[in-house]
């Protein structure tokens, strides 16, 4: 009896113990994230300076933005049409189409007037064989470049597609579905131009785009979404990219830059092999791959976030979309550490090995199983009666009010820096600051369940199945509005 | 009661309070376990977090309600003016008292406090002054000089030395900036001491804003090891602007040549060379000679190599068909190219042996490329080679002759980066 009773103590200071430990983990991400916040004030200029100076130089280096697209018919015209807006002196859009069922590539050739042209396309990273390359006759449409290619089934093909086709030296992969702000580009390369050493990668801030409005392919008006969803995935986005990351990117150990929206070198990329169309984390893979060949290589490296940096992307609105995203997810993650574990706790990978893996390991990777034995362990005591409710609710009211007390301080942390730009209505974030209230109770619960149902398909080995998700398309304002009662952004 | 003891005895209300509170929870949890205790402590210190930060946004959004009503007050008095400075297309420079007359200001207001009251409006005038300078596409001398002038009547100009001189990093940034965009003269000793700053950022952009706005001498930064940390493309767009503009203006520029001798860091001798190129320092190309004999790093060899090519300094021609013999292939793409651009019609050999005996499939498919635009019989001679070659090599003959291959021709671009690079090692595997 006394070796289960040691058990039972053992396990139940396991858990207050790594309840405490990330909370300090947290605390010390929001002093790194500030530090960074605050380095990039004085490192980037204001956006007219930016533009003034990159746009003027010759030196300016191209981009080339590659975006996968499969049944997009709904949505690619606009799409399009919105990349096209980007602001910057020199880049292509590079539009993968992955064999899609439905109208895509007619649709774009049809109103972009596209023609199939000779291209030599350099296989310098493996996906499906591409079928055709299409350039627009006219010359409104000279950026545009779209890849017919067979059927890959992921997007990780598609991507690699786009970097064998594409020709400059860095490139931005996202999301045919994403709203890029106009000054994206700029701002990211403004990082890559200023940085003293090579910068393999810079990672943007993504956020909801389900409730804001978009005209012209832009966001005139952002607004924080309406359903419960949505809401909560922003304030999850928003701690993962404006704390979490942007940490990371403050001790140079970056361990992920979203598939969504992030720039990369492409030397880097096809010297590491591209991205992974078996894995099912393939930006967490390839970014780990760029990194051990930088550090095989010996040659020095930066990878980073950029706080003020915005590609809206339309979250799960359902319980089953959100489920099958989480689940792969958690599949993705246990790819991870079981893929790349020769570099956890490895000294020779640096602050990556020695201390970025092991927190994902033991802050994120353990967090579901633990959290989910913890409840059990709660369901067991209570047939047994061995509760103490004074203790239990004492410390569940701890737990619950940090993590309120985190979101709302990525709250003034967001608000207060302007980190994401013209969110910054007032009302927006009480709602906010409410959905931060009840997100640890009905949300959290969730995404654990997930994680580890994930990681339970992972441990039996079943299949994963990749199903993309129903986009329900974005607000847009009519153009015919008049244009002084639209709400104007302001800075 | 004086302000000391006043402040003394919120001082003794506040430590009373903080004390009797904290012994009272002590007490209260004295015989509790640690964990317990822990946790209050933790819910306590949220609970007070929570409420500051509830207050805080709150703060924050008054404080942004009032920054915009004071930018459209401040546009309403001298936006029209701003306006008119950047709508005039002739050159019409104003007088003190157009401006003093333009300005929409209450004359009492005036005498009182002046055109701007704090510091805050300054910052904002400046704010408006420069989002307008950076949106304008003409940006003719008669408008800066209406725009100095304009600064120089709001007193602008001493303000922006004064934010220089104190405040922030990112406040000294953002003066400097504008200051520089205004094209106004700053006092050199102020940028003196910003170079001598720990901040690498600070101590470039100072620098820059020094060489921009002074003399020749000024320029001298650039012949000690100024660059302590690995220069960046920043420093080259700032570097070809500076120099862009001084040989607008007509004045000679500096042996870049020499400057590059005089740096310790390879990379930012690349950084001279390549600027080498691009303003046509022929003159000065033998002095690299010796750099491109004795340096061991690849990247520079490269540079010389293309800059040689590109301002078809034939007497270095010799010494690029030696290192031929001896550089890595990637050097020896860059040298193939060199002599292509070269083109004195004495080295087809070279190139033709080059395709020959190299075993890596990128350098032979280079050299193709190269003989292409050597010389009158390039093309004949790939005729030639094509009809002898292994059957194997046919594929490298067949990639060569896309037609999007052949319309990139000739190579005129510095390094385009060609996507068929990897394909013929694909090919070649």
């Amino acid at each position: 009896m006394s070796t289960w009773i040691t058990i039972y103590y053992l396990f139940c200071y396991l858990i207050f113990g790594y309840s405490l430990a990330i909370m300090a983990s947290y605390l010390l991400f929001i002093l790194f994230s500030r530090s960074a916040q605050a380095g990039q004030r004085v490192d980037m200029p204001d956006d007219d300076t930016i533009r003034y100076q990159l746009k003027g130089s010759p030196l300016t280096p191209a981009v080339s933005i590659i975006a996968p697209a499969y049944n997009e018919e709904k949505t690619i015209i606009d799409n399009v049409n919105s990349l096209m807006q980007i602001d910057y002196p020199d880049y292509e859009i590079i539009i993968v189409n992955d064999a899609s069922s439905d109208h895509t590539l007619e649709l774009l050739i049809e109103n972009f007037e596209m023609v199939e042209v000779p291209y030599d396309v350099a296989m310098r990273v493996p996906s499906k064989p591409i079928k055709r390359v299409l350039k627009s006759t006219n010359p409104n449409f000279s950026k545009l470049v779209v890849v017919d290619k067979e059927r890959g089934g992921r997007k990780s093909d598609g991507s690699n597609a786009g970097i064998n086709v594409c020709s400059n030296k860095y490139f931005v992969c996202t999301d045919v579905d994403c709203v890029i702000e106009p000054m994206a580009l700029y701002r990211m390369m403004w990082l890559v131009v200023t940085s003293h050493v090579p910068m393999i990668g810079v990672s943007a801030t993504m956020l909801m785009s389900n409730g804001c409005v978009v005209e012209d392919g832009r966001v005139v008006e952002a607004r924080v979404p309406r359903s419960i969803l949505p809401m909560f995935q922003q304030l999850e986005y928003m701690r993962s990219f404006l704390i979490s990351k942007l940490g990371w990117s403050f001790i140079n150990s970056l361990p992920n830059i979203s598939g969504g929206f992030g720039l990369f070198d492409l030397d880097v990329v096809v010297k590491s092999g591209g991205y992974d169309n078996t894995s099912m984390a393939e930006d967490v893979d390839m970014l780990l791959r760029m990194i051990t060949y930088m550090r095989n290589s010996g040659k020095p490296y930066r990878v980073a976030q950029v706080a003020k940096v915005c590609c809206w992307t339309e979250g799960p609105s359902s319980l089953q979309a959100i489920y099958r995203q989480r689940v792969r997810w958690a599949r993705g993650l246990f790819e991870i550490v079981s893929h790349h574990w020769k570099l956890f706790f490895n000294p020779y990978y640096g602050v990556v090995g020695i201390f970025t893996l092991p927190f994902i390991f033991i802050f994120e990777f353990i967090a579901p199983m633990l959290e989910i034995s913890g409840f059990f362990f709660m369901v067991w005591l209570l047939f047994i009666g061995g509760i103490n409710w004074g203790t239990a609710a004492i410390v569940f009211g701890m737990i619950y009010l940090f993590s309120v007390l985190m979101c709302l301080f990525l709250l003034l942390f967001d608000y207060n820096t302007e980190a994401v730009p013209w969110y910054n209505r007032r009302r927006s974030y009480w709602h906010l600051a409410l959905a931060a209230m009840i997100e640890p109770i009905i949300y959290h619960p969730l995404i654990t369940y997930c994680s580890n149902v994930g990681y339970f398909q992972f441990i039996s080995g079943q299949t994963a199945v990749w199903k993309p998700i129903q986009r329900t398309g974005v607000k847009k304002r009519e153009k015919e509005k008049p244009a002084n009662n639209a709400p104007t952004p302001t800075k | 009661m004086d302000s000391v003891s006043a402040l003394s005895y919120y001082y003794n209300l506040i430590t009373t309070y903080v004390t009797y509170f904290w012994t009272y929870y002590r007490d209260l949890f004295r015989d509790y376990p640690y964990e317990v205790k822990t946790a209050i402590w933790v819910i306590l210190w949220s609970l007070f977090l929570i409420i500051v930060i509830f207050v805080r946004l709150e703060h924050i959004g008054y404080k942004r309600t009032k920054r915009d009503e004071l930018r459209k007050k401040l546009e309403g008095r001298f936006g029209r003016l701003l306006d008119s400075i950047f709508a005039c297309d002739v050159y019409n420079p104003m007088s003190r008292e157009d401006i003093k007359n333009a300005i929409d200001i209450d004359p009492e207001r005036l005498a009182k406090y002046g055109y701007l009251r704090n510091d805050e409006q300054r910052r904002m005038v400046c704010r408006m002054a420069y989002e307008r300078l950076m949106r304008d596409e003409v940006a003719g001398p008669s408008r800066t000089k209406n725009l100095q002038l304009f600064l120089n009547v709001l007193g602008l100009q001493n303000f922006l030395e004064k934010e220089i001189t104190r405040g922030s990093t990112w406040r000294k940034m953002k003066a400097m900036t504008q200051a520089r965009a205004f094209k106004l003269y700053m006092n050199p000793w102020l940028l003196n001491r910003l170079m001598t700053s720990p901040k690498v950022r600070l101590r470039r952009v100072a620098m820059y804003m020094s060489v921009m706005s002074s003399s020749d001498s000024e320029l001298a930064y650039f012949e000690t090891d100024f660059f302590d940390k690995n220069s960046c493309i920043y420093d080259e767009i700032e570097l070809g602007y500076i120099l862009n503009r001084r040989r607008n203006a007509g004045m000679k520029l500096p042996n870049l040549a020499h400057w590059a001798e005089l740096q310790k860091k390879d990379y930012t001798k690349c950084m001279f060379v390549r600027l080498m190129r691009r303003f046509d320092q022929r003159e000065y190309c033998a002095q690299l000679e010796p750099m491109f004999r004795e340096s061991k790093h690849k990247k520079l060899i490269e540079e010389i190599a293309r800059t040689w090519g590109y301002l078809s300094y034939t007497e270095g021609e010799q010494l690029l068909v030696e290192a031929l013999l001896t550089q890595p292939d990637d050097t020896k793409v860059a040298i193939l190219h060199a002599i292509t651009r070269m083109d004195t019609g004495k080295n087809q050999r070279v190139i033709v042996d080059t395709y020959r005996y190299n075993r890596n499939p990128h350098v032979r498919y280079e050299a193709l490329r190269c003989l292409w635009n050597y010389s009158d019989d390039g093309k004949e001679m790939i005729e030639v080679l094509e009809q002898r070659a292994h059957p194997e090599d046919k594929k490298l003959f067949a990639f060569f002759r896309n037609p999007l291959t052949l319309s990139r021709m000739p190579l005129n671009k510095e390094q385009a980066y060609h996507p068929s690079v990897e394909t013929v090692y694909n090919i070649a595997n």
